[in-house]
């Protein structure tokens, strides 16, 4: 017990040394406002494209909400016979409706922590406008970016903690005893009642506390303050993960720092080793990964699919000539565009290009789930062999806890494609019918729901990549620990 | 000294720089890993060409063999169906993929509406793709400075050190010769190194060519040598100059490793963010909703003065018009889309133009610029087959229009019931696109070349001050 105590007290006693010691060497404040300052930007790169993401939101249910109620009034008005409404854009015709007089939105909402990382934001489309026209009318729109900005990246908090933070680690650690060592003080040290292992830990300690534990703290103070949402239990949870995730990463590469400072090179030998792994495990393993996965588990040709429906077009074409050379009869009778009893004459060319597209859509959506299927793939292979890098555990990890992973963009467009289903279910029998749609319809069609991907599956795949992530760290600090032993002092 | 010991003492230098590398082992290894991957990146970048590329040939043919022989149609339907035009891959997409990912290759010319080029191949792939694709290009723009860093960082630091570098100026070397012959020693690495993967790139890009395409990437590969040249020349000055500067090599190290961080990862991000701020472009839905308003003013004054009415496609106009209004309401719209998306290519333009002078202090973003503008996978190229494209869908939606004006305005109330003649469907050309020629690509990216060589120019004047003053 009094083993314990004295050390504990040893260690408080190097760490506030040890504390003075880089305070007076000006690195650590260096590293630190570099830090503050990077972490500063970020985070506002990151505010402001959710913001402009959520801007974008509100002004497209905001449009959804006016056209409604703008075909509702022409409608009732039609109705009350004090309105003929035009050929193409006629609330009472459901080939108008369905289509882009009446269309639907459907939002994917920007999660609490959204702010943390852009990830596949900015390659997927955050909203859908759906018809009852063809999935490939809508399914490929994107945000409008510069593809120049696209393959630089954004400056946002993942990028500063994923590749920065390592490199900020390394500038305070790389010659931890090195230093000490090559300047004589070592020797010294050790001269005094105290073990090499609690030196170690005292100074890695130091710079935990100090680097670590302001790029951990800083995002999180700031999310709390600027978005109130991050405030909820729920977001708080995953707020926390973040923090811890991002903390063992640092951790990850603390204990890296140690390791090799434990086999006793030179501090240049120390820097380049440790440069050289932030090379391999960082730039070349992500890279290298997606070349295998994308080997592995190719994605179908683009080529072919277009292929594919040209040919189902040419059909559908072809065995829908008679509907579509059908002549629109308005010109000559302009009270067939008002509804009578219930009914309303759906113009059969209308009909014709509506069966088309849904045909197109039923024959290549075998094809479009190939797609998927193979982009599933890899993802499973992804988080499968993503261990191969704590960067890309990290990197992962912290997209899906702001929202902004691959596959919660793959579930928004899973969940838009079985809206579009719903839609098209709710038209095509009103379409062939001839039934006119009244203003009780408005409130019946289907609208769009998103259904959140259950906080207790981004819990534990952020609690599991953490864990993971943990497991390599103790790893390396059983093997400082193993190396010190042997640490050539002199 | 003779003019003859001038040239031989810096190639003594090197080869004894030379030999230090391969002896501790720093050219192996490092060396080794950045030739795997080079050589790697080659031989996928090279796969992936070929299978697009072939493919790509294969579907245009058969796009346009089934384009003309459609059975009997009314040409809107026709034009509905359209025709799909693929982008050809330029072969130095082996090299540099540049925007390649981030741009779609297919095109679908529909009736009525100039449409986006669809399928991004980064919608295919996971957020991994995010992180860098592996391509030499990237090898070379990230990794080249890196290695030379890892080299040279000890280069006079480390002699300094030692004191031999006392020694070699007692001997009656110059300042000016030592430093080429450090130069000298780093270049023979890098040619060591890049010899047997430029002439992998040479044969992978060149093979299975015309004679025409041939001559034309062998220039541009040429050009890129003489870019990604004076790029790593630029990082080996600027290695020798902190490395005379410093005061040892541990600092020399931490500097250049800062640099480089600096250099190659966090300004190009940077200077994506903040030339975005600083020229936005505008989102989707701003664009459209912008575009389209200006459309509907264009398009209404289109059909007041044809065909006095206030309407578009509505009651007031007869069937027997509508050939020739589908023909004035395209063309009241081209000059609109044309603006539209003229102005925000320019924006995107704009904002690359401003990061190719930022070159000037990191030149990873002039090489960028330059390498992928002349492999022919910049958005210069990308915008040249887009317009091209759009020039195709109007000539295929007058044809088709002009058809309808002949023979069905004729027709009275049965627009729809016309079926034109599969002979009309031949009118339509083949969509025999060329990507632009490589005088084109260099007059393009003549400034980040200029940029480029100012930098080096620049690089070797510190290199020159650093040994004169400060290598003792």
């Amino acid at each position: 017990m009094r083993d314990a105590n004295n050390s504990w007290q040893l260690f408080c006693t190097v760490f506030k040394h040890e504390g003075r010691v880089l305070l007076a060497d000006r690195t650590l404040w260096l590293v630190a406002s570099l830090l503050l300052a990077l972490l500063c930007y970020a985070l506002f790169n990151g505010l402001a494209h959710t913001q402009a993401r959520a801007d974008v939101a509100s002004v497209v249910l905001k449009k959804q909400a006016d056209q409604q109620v703008k075909n509702l009034d022409l409608l009732n008005r039609m109705m009350a016979g004090k309105a003929t409404p035009e050929p193409f854009a006629n609330p009472a015709d459901p080939a108008s409706i369905g289509s882009g007089m009446g269309a639907r939105y459907a939002v994917l909402p920007a999660t609490a922590l959204a702010p943390v990382a852009v990830g596949q934001s900015d390659m997927f489309s955050h909203y859908y406008q759906v018809t009852y026209r063809s999935k490939l009318n809508f399914m490929y729109d994107s945000e409008i970016e510069n593809p120049w900005n696209l393959l630089s990246g954004h400056f946002d908090l993942t990028f500063v903690m994923v590749y920065l933070l390592p490199l900020l680690i390394f500038a305070v650690s790389y010659n931890l005893l090195s230093a000490e060592r090559e300047q004589g003080t070592l020797r010294m040290l050790l001269s005094q009642p105290l073990g090499l292992r609690l030196l170690v830990l005292a100074k890695l300690a130091v710079r935990a506390f100090a680097v670590i534990g302001l790029a951990t703290l800083v995002p999180v103070l700031v999310l709390l303050v600027i978005r109130p949402e991050t405030r909820e239990a729920s977001a708080l949870a995953l707020l926390i993960l973040w923090a811890l995730l991002a903390g063992i990463y640092g951790l990850f590469w603390l204990a890296l720092a140690a390791a090799i400072n434990a086999l006793g090179r030179s501090s240049a030998a120390n820097a380049l080793m440790l440069i050289g792994s932030w090379v391999v495990l960082v730039l070349v393993m992500p890279v290298l990964l997606n070349l295998v996965v994308g080997q592995i588990s190719p994605a179908p040709s683009r080529t072919e699919l277009a292929t594919r429906t040209r040919l189902i077009t040419i059909d559908g074409l072809n065995r829908y000539n008679k509907l579509l050379s059908t002549d629109y009869r308005y010109t000559d009778k302009p009270e067939i565009l008002l509804p009578k009893d219930g009914k309303i004459e759906v113009p059969p060319r209308r009909k014709g290009a509506y069966l088309l597209q849904r045909d197109v859509d039923n024959e290549i959506t075998p094809v479009l789930d190939q797609f998927d299927r193979q982009l599933a793939g890899q993802q499973a292979l992804v988080e499968r062999f993503g261990f191969v890098s704590p960067a890309i555990t990290a990197h992962e990890g912290m997209a899906a806890l702001a929202g902004n992973g691959s596959r919660r963009y793959m579930q928004f467009q899973t969940q838009v494609g079985a809206f579009h289903t719903q839609w098209k279910q709710y038209f095509e029998p009103r379409m062939m019918a001839d039934t006119a749609i009244v203003p009780a319809d408005f409130d019946r069609m289907p609208r769009f729901t998103w259904h959140e991907t259950p906080k207790a599956e981004v819990r534990s795949d952020a609690g599991l990549r953490a864990m993971q992530l943990l497991l390599l760290t103790l790893a390396l600090g059983g093997f400082t620990a193993w190396r010190l032993r042997r640490y050539p002092v002199v | 000294m003779s003019s003859k010991s001038t040239l031989r003492v810096p190639a003594w230098i090197a080869r004894k720089d030379f030999s230090e590398y391969l002896r501790d082992g720093r050219l192996h290894w490092a060396g080794g890993l950045v030739l795997i991957l080079l050589l790697t990146a080659l031989a996928v970048g090279w796969q992936n060409q070929r299978a697009i590329s072939g493919e790509r040939a294969v579907a245009q043919k058969l796009d346009y063999s089934d384009w003309v022989s459609q059975n009997t149609r009314h040409p809107h339907d026709a034009a509905h169906q359209g025709m799909h035009v693929f982008k050809p891959e330029p072969p130095l997409s082996v090299i540099d993929p540049g925007i390649t990912p981030y741009v779609g290759s297919t095109l679908w010319l529909q009736a009525h509406r100039q449409s986006e080029v669809k399928f991004r191949p980064a919608q295919d792939a996971t957020g991994l793709q995010r992180l860098g694709q592996l391509s030499a290009a990237w090898v070379l723009q990230v990794l080249g400075p890196l290695l030379i860093i890892v080299l040279g960082f000890n280069a006079f630091a480390g002699e300094r050190e030692l004191g031999t570098l006392r020694q070699t100026l007692s001997l009656g070397i110059t300042q000016r010769q030592l430093l080429w012959g450090k130069a000298l020693g780093l270049l023979a690495c890098l040619a060591v190194l890049l010899l047997p993967a430029g002439i992998a790139a040479l044969v992978a890009s060149l093979w299975g060519l015309t004679s025409e395409l041939q001559m034309d990437t062998t220039l541009r590969l040429l050009g890129l040598g003489l870019g990604y040249g004076v790029y790593l020349l630029i990082a080996i000055f600027v290695v020798l100059a902190v490395s005379a500067w410093a005061k040892t090599s541990r600092v020399a190290l931490v500097v250049l490793l800062g640099m480089w961080i600096v250099g190659t990862l966090m300004v190009p991000r940077a200077a994506s963010d903040l030339a975005r701020t600083l020229n936005p472009s505008p989102s989707r839905l701003e664009f459209a909703s912008k575009m389209n308003a200006d459309l509907h003013t264009h398009y209404q004054q289109a059909w007041k003065d044809n065909f006095g009415v206030d309407k578009r496609w509505g009651s007031d106009l007869p069937l027997n018009k509508w050939g020739v209004a589908l023909q004035v309401d395209d063309h009241a719209g081209y000059s609109v889309t044309d603006k539209h998306f003229g102005d925000l290519w320019h924006a995107f333009e704009h904002q690359q133009r401003s990061q190719e002078w930022a070159g000037l202090v990191v030149p990873i973003l002039a090489l960028r610029s330059f390498s992928m503008g002349i492999a022919g996978t910049d958005f210069a190229n990308h915008r040249d087959f887009s317009v091209a494209a759009e020039q195709h869908r109007r000539l295929m939606q007058d044809l088709m229009s002009a058809d309808l004006v002949k023979n069905a305005d004729s027709l009275d109330n049965k627009h729809f019931a016309y079926q034109a003649d599969p002979k009309l469907w031949a009118t339509v050309p083949r969509f025999g696109y060329q990507l632009p020629g490589v005088a084109a690509a260099f007059q393009n990216n003549l400034l980040s070349l200029l940029v480029l060589l100012a930098v080096l120019t620049i690089s070797v004047l510190l290199a020159r001050a650093a040994c004169a003053r400060r290598l003792l």
